[in-house]
């Protein structure tokens, strides 16, 4: 039976290799062989993509009591960036416990582009989240049903030697 | 909530006139083995020299040139990292500077941008716009991957490598939240594919019908086949110039005022905001607005609008003297590399308001000849047959829009497109129900949007006739 008519979306890429510098993931993103690998790093950014191998979801926020538009109450940032692009000052990680959300808008995407790793056809997905002042895009591992804006999804995540150490280790399920 | 301090709102007013003399381009195709990019630029070159009833010699035009900006997208495409140097050497411009911009799907607009700010600033008294793309090098499917990593490699890219997936979440929000009918975005697939029709520049010119695009295969839901764009190869130039030499090169010169915008790579990143009002707007207009917005857990700009466009609109227009788009506008080059797009910049750039983006095409005013009326619409769109039926060969996209702005305001629509010359240059056949898409009753001023990614960068510009 093939993939694609089985509800669960697979991911069908290969495990991304990194190395630690500094503290930071340098991830490979192969071209053409070793010598044409180009080594990206996640720098500040590490603790997203080590956390979700880990099951966790982590974003950041400005704690910063001067800045113009949190005032030291930011909401959470998910992509996170390590400073706060309005008082520029650096955020804080913060763990969202047990993330759901609801379904803000979608696509179902019959085909991508070339190297694509998930297995289409697919939804992708942008989830609004409470306390997030950001709409994180990410994609639905079931595929079968219909789906609409306003439906509610919980996190999964691609752990331990499931991991590919990229944004695909966080999915939604409905 | 984002809020802009007042510096941030000043608006942009050139030290000096600039004005738009001449433009030209190839035709457009999906692959064009017949040519190197170079070839295809001296294309563009030639045509803008020698085909524009300019008052001098065409070599004699090539020796009053300061200074050259290029438009590229991308150098994935061309598989060559400064093009810009073979292109202008090729062009016999040696030893003057030059210099490629690079935003994304807005370069065409930021390289006329760019260039105008060297005839306003006073670096330049004549300068060569000129932009391309040759996306026929890989599969489609590798172009599509290309293009998705212009979204954010993190977060983004490997959640689908095909732009379409970007668009079409922002199709289905805006969709839902206004209760568009798919026939709308329909028929501007129909609109924009039947004027290209009558361009012997255009890629895929069709007579389609709302049912034939509704029957198309998606390509990313709900977009499908006929509401996209297609991977495009070719060039297009334009001229500017001082005042001065505007009058003694041409009898039709025009006034060319552009700014621009810009907005997160990632469409979810975009934090709510009060919408900036264009001249002849009032907070008013939009209170029912936020608190529909706000009962659909809407934000402005969210995914519905283009933030960057609003914001490049709100200063080009009050540039120059833009007070209500719909009354002082003869008509509008949009950037519909999807139907939806089309559709959200009828709002963004004030045709009509916010919410009401599908009455204002229902109503007939972007058709040359209002469906509902019979008569001339208010504004016709995109009788280029835009990027959906003529091109988007990227770098070149914004300067093509212009272009075909500048020739209809020139009245010189039939020169371009009807000459059954033109057709053959192109091995084309002019078809026999071919018909002039000449706006009447002398245009005054028109726009083109060139637009990036999901609007991560777009520039409005406004052209005047000024004779």
């Amino acid at each position: 039976m093939s993939g694609a008519t089985t509800d669960r979306v697979q991911f069908i890429g290969d495990k991304t290799k990194y190395k630690e510098k500094g503290g930071a993931w340098v991830i490979d993103l192969p071209r053409f062989g070793e010598v044409g690998t180009h080594h990206h790093t996640y720098g500040m950014l590490t603790p997203y993509f080590k956390g979700l191998t880990q099951g966790k979801l982590l974003a950041t926020k400005c704690v910063n009591d001067n800045c113009p538009i949190s005032k030291g109450k930011g909401e959470l940032w998910l992509p996170p960036r390590a400073d706060c692009p309005d008082c520029h000052k650096p955020m804080i990680w913060e763990e969202i416990k047990n993330p759901v959300g609801e379904i803000f808008t979608y696509t179902f995407v019959e085909r991508g582009g070339s190297g694509l790793e998930i297995q289409a056809p697919y939804y992708q997905i942008d989830v609004l989240m409470k306390g997030v002042c950001t709409i994180v895009k990410g994609y639905l591992v079931n595929r079968n049903r219909p789906i609409k804006i306003g439906d509610k999804v919980k996190a999964g995540f691609r752990t331990g030697n499931e991991a590919s150490n990229t944004c695909l280790d966080l999915y939604w399920e409905l | 909530m984002i809020k802009f301090g007042k510096g941030n709102l000043r608006i942009p007013k050139w030290s000096r006139p600039v004005y738009a003399v001449a433009c030209g381009m190839t035709d457009f195709r999906k692959s064009y083995p017949e040519k190197k990019l170079e070839e295809l630029t001296m294309m563009a070159f030639r045509m803008m020299l020698e085909e524009n009833d300019l008052k001098m010699d065409p070599l004699e035009i090539k020796n009053l040139i300061n200074f050259a900006v290029y438009g590229e997208f991308a150098d994935h495409f061309q598989d060559q990292l400064l093009c810009e140097a073979k292109v202008h050497d090729y062009l016999g411009l040696d030893l003057l500077y030059n210099m490629g911009v690079k935003t994304g799907g807005a370069t065409g607009g930021t390289a006329l941008l760019a260039g105008a700010t060297t005839i306003a600033s006073g670096l330049s008294d004549c300068t060569l716009v000129l932009g391309w793309e040759r996306m026929d090098e890989v599969v489609t499917w590798t172009g599509n991957y290309y293009i998705a990593t212009a979204a954010c490699k993190d977060f983004e890219t490997r959640l689908a490598r095909i732009y379409a997936s970007y668009y079409a979440s922002m199709a289905r929000r805006f969709q839902e939240m206004y209760g568009v009918d798919e026939k709308v975005r329909a028929e501007i697939a129909v609109k924009n594919r039947g004027y290209a029709y009558h361009s012997p520049f255009s890629q895929q010119p069709g007579k389609h019908t709302v049912a034939e695009v509704l029957a198309g295969d998606i390509v990313c839901d709900p977009l499908r086949f006929l509401e996209c764009c297609a991977m495009s190869v070719g060039s297009a130039s334009m001229l500017l110039c001082t005042e001065e030499l505007a009058y003694k090169l041409t009898d039709k010169p025009v006034l060319l005022y552009t700014a621009g915008g810009s907005h997160t790579l990632r469409t979810g990143d975009r934090r709510p905001m009060e919408i900036p009002l264009l001249p002849h707007e009032k907070s008013s207009d939009y209170e029912k607005l936020y608190k529909d917005m706000e009962k659909q857990k809407g934000r402005w700009p969210g995914f519905e609008s283009f933030g960057a466009t609003r914001f490049a609109a709100y200063l080009c227009y009050r540039m120059a003297g833009i007070n209500n788009p719909i009354e002082d506008l003869d008509l509008i080059e949009t950037h519909d590399a999807f139907t939806i797009s089309d559709l959200q910049t009828y709002g963004d750039v004030g045709l009509t308001l916010y919410g009401e983006e599908q009455e204002y095409v229902r109503s007939g005013d972007c058709y040359l000849k209002n469906p509902k009326t019979g008569r001339q619409g208010k504004c016709p769109a995109n009788l280029s047959g835009g990027l959906l039926g003529t091109m988007h060969a990227v770098g070149a996209t914004g300067i093509f829009s212009a272009s075909e702005v500048m020739w209809q305001l020139q009245g010189k629509y039939d020169k371009f497109h009807g000459d059954p010359k033109m057709w053959e240059r192109f091995g084309k056949k002019k078809p026999k129900d071919w018909e002039s898409l000449q706006i009447q009753g002398k245009p005054k001023k028109g726009c083109y949007i060139s637009h990036a990614g999901v609007g991560s960068h777009v520039t409005v510009g406004v052209l005047e006739k000024a004779w």
